[in-house]
């Protein structure tokens, strides 16, 4: 029984791993398409968004078998649930990156000429996510922490992107659809951050069995 | 074990209390039987005697206990009882020890009452006068003895229980302490129970067999592991579920991990999509292939499944580091669009003048400067070809010509020679110097060498400039030094003027000529013979390449 159970709880940490790295790629695809302009690649991100959502229905699935058939107690349970967390801020991800691909396919971005902030946000991003899942990979609290309080840094960037698109929108107002489509897609960068964070909190719960606010502080 | 001991313990003490009891029980019994039917003797004789001599006197003054004394008459009428009225008894001419005592003067008969507990024994003696005196006793039977004994016999069964579960526990605890203390990595140093010694000695034995095995084993692991460690490519074993067993260190690296990762999910150290989609093949059994970028270097990974009993029970994964081929492909690619430009451009030439001459419109006058150019390009398609296929050859290994002993100084003055008509017309002063230095080599690849450094020391020169050859010789090594006075080759390209089709400065080569395959020539000869070549070079004041052939 418990041999099954533990087979059972690595298949889980297997598909979680699959769906964390589906994620990173498919941010990453996502910050590539905008920062080349290939609109082709936005329209694949679109695509791997949805094998996300399917991982998302099966590790779900694989969570409420467990807790039915096995009713799992302590570490275990934590674990279970903490999956369950993790996902919906996972499948958030994929589906704010495809948002990000979609304007990046319908807009036109070409006339952007300082992509740098909005490139550092999506570097920044992408390490989060990446922080994320590595901490997920190796039970690591103290990766864990590090990417939560990255989050600041994410925030920062999305400040620093807000003033300039404000700025450039005073001295001239021709590209304001411009200035706004960065502005959404920076957000979402932002958005993306804050789910890395949560998902960083869950790792964090799942090993220490405490929502610990000190800790990431 | 201190059950099995209790209950052969308890056994033995229930039978041995079950027999004791009835073989004491039966001997008692019938000796206490005896004495009682002695004593009853006795008590009717002297009872008999007094009434002889006292009559009913005695017998109303007598104090009995434990005995009914009954006097009846000689035709049975009770005449005295002790127990009981003697007007109101039976007559008891009828019973049994009455009628032996009127026959013998002595009777006796016992009766069991209705509950069988107890047995009644009866007593008769003929007096004198005919008169019998009857005298009975109660007897306790052997079942209301056994009833008796009821008590004593449960405390002594819970005794021997008791003392049979102390006895078992304590022996048994005396039997196995020996045998907990055996020292089992050397069974046969134990001094035990001469039982045991059979299975200390088959312990023994596979005691042998393990260590054995296990050496055999680790031997094996270890030239596994030596011979995996030593290969450059990386080899993982994995199990069906994807949990690495075995990672040599190749692998370990380009995958960015260490020996700590056997035993853990491949999933665990690498989780790019190309790693899964292979494994995820290989464990529906196909061999899958795929390249793995990872940032400047590529691996390709081939995972194979291994099958037994046409089930997938582990996958092999071997990570090949494609970086340098993947380059040298892309090198290639370069090299053909290059080449097939390089050819295109005079055959443009050659083909639009030719048409122009065709079609008739050069005037008669200007017809020898288009023959001229034709002649000129053709002339640079020849040199072209001829460095493409030189270069070709040196790749494949510079041929099959064999070397021989040649002198660098004669070759440096034979090459110095034919350039001279050239360098004059350049306005360069061609000089060549030094000593004899004879190396092994292939007298056709070393005049090459030559010739295109001196070619370009006067190609890439202001007028008025120089090329100076020297050969020096030096203790292994001999030394060809071209040094120019000319524009030099800036920093950053000094690293690829080596490189194939390379120019420094490309919108000018048309004028000054060449091939873009001179230095190019020049590497791979010198490869050729081991020779290292050094550039030294500042842009606006010159190059020094110096070319060193090992001598021995």
């Amino acid at each position: 029984m418990r041999k099954t159970f533990d087979e059972q709880l690595m298949q889980l940490n297997r598909e979680m791993i699959t769906m964390g790295s589906l994620c990173e790629k498919v941010i990453a695809m996502a910050a590539k398409s905008l920062l080349e302009g290939d609109k082709e690649l936005a329209a694949k991100v679109v695509h791997s968004d949805s094998e996300i959502d399917q991982k998302e229905r099966e590790i779900e699935a694989m969570c409420l078998k467990l807790l039915l058939q096995q009713q799992p107690v302590a570490r275990d349970l934590r674990i279970v649930s903490s999956a369950l967390k993790m996902i919906t801020d996972m499948e958030r991800i994929g589906d704010q990156s495809a948002d990000i691909a979609e304007i990046v396919t319908v807009a036109d971005l070409s006339a952007s000429d300082d992509t740098m902030h909005i490139g550092n946000m999506a570097r920044a991003a992408i390490k989060m996510v990446t922080g994320a899942v590595d901490a997920f990979v190796s039970r690591d609290v103290r990766a864990a922490v590090e990417v939560i309080k990255y989050d600041d840094v994410v925030d920062d960037l999305f400040n620093k992107v807000k003033h300039e698109l404000l700025e450039s929108l005073h001295t001239s107002t021709e590209q304001a659809e411009y200035a706004l489509d960065l502005l959404m897609i920076a957000k979402y960068f932002e958005r993306i951050g804050d789910h890395a964070t949560n998902i960083a909190e869950w790792v964090v719960f799942s090993i220490t069995g405490r929502h610990d606010e000190e800790g990431a502080e | 074990m201190t059950k099995r001991i209790f209950r052969s313990i308890f056994l033995v003490a229930l039978v041995i209390l079950l027999a004791g009891t009835v073989l004491i029980m039966s001997v008692l019994y019938g000796y206490f039987n005896q004495l009682q039917h002695k004593q009853l003797k006795i008590e009717t004789d002297l009872v008999t005697h007094a009434v002889e001599n006292e009559g009913a006197d005695y017998l109303e003054q007598l104090d009995v206990r434990g005995y009914r004394i009954t006097w009846i008459d000689e035709d049975g009428t009770v005449l005295y009882d002790t127990d009981a009225n003697a007007s109101k008894m039976e007559n008891h001419l009828d019973r049994e020890e009455v009628q032996e005592a009127i026959t013998y003067g002595y009777g006796e008969s016992e009766h069991y009452s209705a509950t069988l507990l107890t047995r009644m024994i009866y007593t008769a003696e003929r007096l004198e006068d005919d008169s019998i005196i009857c005298v009975s006793t109660v007897q306790y039977s052997l079942v209301s003895f056994l009833l008796m004994m009821l008590q004593p016999a449960a405390v002594m069964l819970l005794a021997s229980c008791l003392l049979s579960a102390l006895l078992a526990s304590r022996l048994s605890k005396k039997i196995v302490e020996p045998l907990n203390n055996l020292n089992l990595d050397d069974p046969l140093s134990n001094e035990t129970y001469e039982e045991v010694a059979p299975l200390l000695g088959r312990i023994e034995r596979q005691h042998r067999q393990i260590v054995d095995q296990l050496a055999e084993l680790q031997q094996k692991q270890h030239e596994f592991d030596v011979v995996t460690g030593a290969m450059s490519e990386g080899l993982a074993l994995l199990g069906a579920s994807g949990q690495i067993l075995s990672i040599n260190q190749s692998a370990a690296r380009l995958l960015g991990t260490d020996q700590n990762a056997v035993g853990r999910d491949i999933l665990t150290v690498n989780r790019s999509q190309e790693i899964q989609d292979v494994l995820f093949r290989a464990r529906s059994g196909q061999h899958a292939q795929s390249t793995l970028p990872d940032g400047e270097s590529e691996y390709q990974l081939v995972a194979s499944p291994v099958l037994s009993d046409g089930e997938v029970s582990g996958i092999v994964l071997l990570i090949f580091d494609i970086t340098e081929k993947s380059h040298a492909e892309q090198l290639r690619r370069e090299f053909t669009a290059n080449v097939s430009h390089e050819l295109k451009t005079p055959l443009h030439s050659i083909s639009g003048c030719a048409e122009i001459i065709k079609n008739g419109i050069v005037r008669e006058a200007d017809l020898p400067q288009f023959i001229d150019q034709i002649y000129n390009e053709a002339q640079r398609l020849i040199t072209l070809v001829e460095d493409i296929i030189r270069l070709s050859r040196l790749d494949e290994g510079g041929g099959d010509e064999a070397k021989e002993p040649v002198d660098l100084l004669t070759i440096a003055r034979d090459v110095v020679d034919r350039l001279k008509p050239y360098a004059a017309q350049q306005g360069i002063q061609l000089r060549c110097g030094g000593e004899s230095a004879e190396i092994s080599g292939v007298p056709r690849l070393l005049s090459d060498i030559l010739y295109n450094l001196c070619d370009n020391g006067i190609k890439y020169n202001n007028r008025g400039g120089s090329v100076t050859v020297t050969v020096s010789r030096q203790e292994h090594e001999a030394v060809v030094q071209v040094q120019d006075t000319g524009i030099g080759i800036a920093t950053e390209h000094q690293n690829r003027v080596f490189e194939r089709f390379y120019r420094v400065d490309k919108s000018h080569s048309k004028e000054i000529g060449g091939t873009g395959l001179g230095l190019s020539i020049v590497k791979h000869a010198a490869m050729i013979h081991n020779a290292t070549i050094e550039l030294d070079s500042t842009l606006g004041k010159g190059t020094t390449i110096t070319v060193r052939f090992p001598t021995n």
